[in-house]
C-alpha cells in the first residue's frame, strides 16, 4: 500500500531561519554602531564646541589684527617719510650746534694752551653723528707753540687726533698756527639734541 | 532562494551595517586623534593671532613714532624757530640786549640770509631736500676784556632765542683789550611752502 504524502499547505514550505538570523545579527550590529556612531558624533561636537568656537574667535581676531596692520601700514604710507627724515637730521644737526657749549669748550682750551700761545680764532664743524671737529687758530711767542699745544692736546681726554694745517712765522716775531682736532663733546649734549627729535 | 527573496530588505541592512561600520572606524577609532588635530589648530590658531597681534603692535608702534617726529618736527619748527616775521627782530634786540648786558657793544653789524635746501643723506650724498627753514646769521665784532668776551658767549649761550654761535675769532690788542668777531645764526619757519605736515589721524 502506498503511503499518502498530503501537503496541506497554501504555499511551498521555505526554511527563513537563515535570513531572520542575519537580519537580526545585521540589525543589532548596526544599531550598536549606530547608537556608538551617534554618541560619538555627539560627544565630538559637545566637547569639542568650546574648542571650535575659541579657534574661530582666535581666526576672527587674527583676522581683525591684520585688518588694522593694513591700516597703520596704509596710513605710513601716506606720509613723507623722506622729507620727515631730512628735516629730523636736519634739526637734530641744529640742536647739537645749539647745545654745544663754548663756555666749556673755552674752558677747556685754556687748560690747553701754554703761556706764550693765543687763541686766534675757533671754528666748529658738527658732523651728523654728533662728534664736533674744531679748526683752531693760534699765536704764540715760541717756535715751539705748535708741537707743545699738540702735545697737551694728546694728553686731554676731550681732544683727539690733532693735525696741524699750517704754521707761518709772523713779520713782528712768533708764529701763528691752525690745527684741526676732534672734540668729544659731553654726552648729555648729545643726548639732549637727539631726544627731541626722536 | 530564500536569500533573494528577502534581498531588498538585507541589501538596506548591509548599506546601513557598512556605512556604520565605515562610520565607526574613521570616526570613532580616529576620535583622539581628531582632538589632538583640534588642539593643534587651536595652537596654530593662538600662535597666528600673536603673530598678527605683533605686527600689528609693530606697524601701529612704527606709525605712531612717526607722528611723534612729526609733531616734534612741527613744534620746533613753529615754536622754536618760528617765522621770521615774528622772531627776528627779537633775536636781534637779543643779541643787543645780551651786548650791552656785557659791556660789549658792537659798532657794526652784518647779517646773512640763506635758504637750507639740502641735506647730506646717511650715506654721505648730497641732494635737494625740502627742509623749510631759512637761517639767519649776525656778524659783529666788540671789543673788551677776556671776562667781558666769556660774559657776552655765556648769555648768548643762555639766551631763550635759538641762537647758535657760529663762530668766535679773537684778537688781542694794546693791553688787556680783545676784538672778539663773532658769527651767529638762528633759523626761521619757512611760511607754509615746507612746513611738516601733520597727519591727525590716530588709530
Amino acid at each position: 500500500m502506498k503511503p499518502i504524502h498530503l501537503n496541506l499547505a497554501a504555499r511551498p514550505y521555505r526554511d527563513y531561519r537563515p535570513v531572520y538570523a542575519a537580519v537580526v545579527l545585521m540589525s543589532l550590529l548596526t544599531a550598536f554602531l549606530m547608537l556608538n556612531n551617534v554618541d560619538t558624533y555627539y560627544r565630538y561636537v559637545h566637547e569639542t564646541k568650546a574648542t571650535r568656537a575659541k579657534i574661530a574667535q582666535r581666526e576672527t581676531q587674527a583676522a581683525q589684527e591684520r585688518d588694522r596692520e593694513a591700516i597703520s601700514k596704509r596710513r605710513l604710507g601716506q606720509l613723507d617719510l623722506v622729507q620727515l627724515d631730512d628735516q629730523t637730521r636736519f634739526i637734530n644737526a641744529q640742536l647739537a650746534e645749539r647745545a654745544f657749549s663754548w663756555s666749556v669748550l673755552l674752558d677747556e682750551l685754556e687748560t690747553i694752551m701754554g703761556d706764550d700761545v693765543r687763541l686766534i680764532s675757533v671754528s666748529p664743524t658738527f658732523d651728523p653723528d654728533g662728534s664736533v671737529k674744531l679748526a683752531l687758530s693760534f699765536e704764540t711767542k715760541s717756535a715751539n707753540g705748535l708741537i707743545e699745544t699738540m702735545n697737551r692736546m694728546h694728553a686731554h681726554p676731550k681732544f683727539q687726533n690733532p693735525f696741524p694745517s699750517n704754521e707761518t712765522m709772523l713779520d713782528g716775531g712768533g708764529y701763528s698756527f691752525v690745527l684741526t682736532v676732534d672734540y668729544l663733546v659731553q654726552p648729555r649734549q648729545i643726548a639732549n639734541a637727539r631726544t627731541v627729535a626722536r | 532562494m530564500i536569500w533573494r527573496e528577502k534581498r531588498i530588505l538585507l541589501i538596506l541592512l548591509g548599506l546601513l551595517l557598512a556605512a556604520n561600520a565605515i562610520f565607526f572606524f574613521t570616526y570613532r577609532v580616529q576620535y583622539q586623534t581628531r582632538l589632538t588635530d583640534l588642539d593643534e589648530r587651536l595652537d596654530t590658531a593662538d600662535k597666528q593671532l600673536e603673530s598678527a597681534r605683533a605686527a600689528r603692535l609693530q606697524a601701529e608702534r612704527q606709525y605712531q613714532s612717526y607722528i611723534q617726529i612729526q609733531n616734534d618736527v612741527k613744534e620746533v619748527f613753529d615754536e622754536h624757530w618760528s617765522t621770521e616775521d615774528a622772531r627776528l627782530t627779537l633775536m636781534l634786540a637779543e643779541i643787543k640786549r645780551l651786548g650791552g648786558a656785557s659791556n660789549l657793544v658792537p659798532r657794526s653789524y652784518a647779517f646773512d640770509r640763506k635758504a637750507v635746501e639740502s641735506a647730506p643723506t646717511v650715506s654721505g650724498r648730497t641732494r635737494k631736500a625740502e627742509i623749510g627753514a631759512t637761517e639767519v646769521g649776525v656778524g659783529f665784532s666788540v671789543e673788551g676784556s677776556y671776562e667781558q668776551v666769556r660774559r657776552l658767549i655765556n648769555l648768548l649761550e643762555l639766551s631763550r632765542q635759538f641762537v647758535i654761535i657760529d663762530e668766535i675769532a679773537l684778537n688781542a690788542n694794546k693791553g688787556q683789550a680783545l676784538t672778539l668777531t663773532l658769527h651767529v645764526k638762528t633759523l626761521f619757519r619757512d611760511d607754509a611752502a615746507a612746513r611738516p605736515r601733520v597727519n591727525n589721524q590716530r588709530l
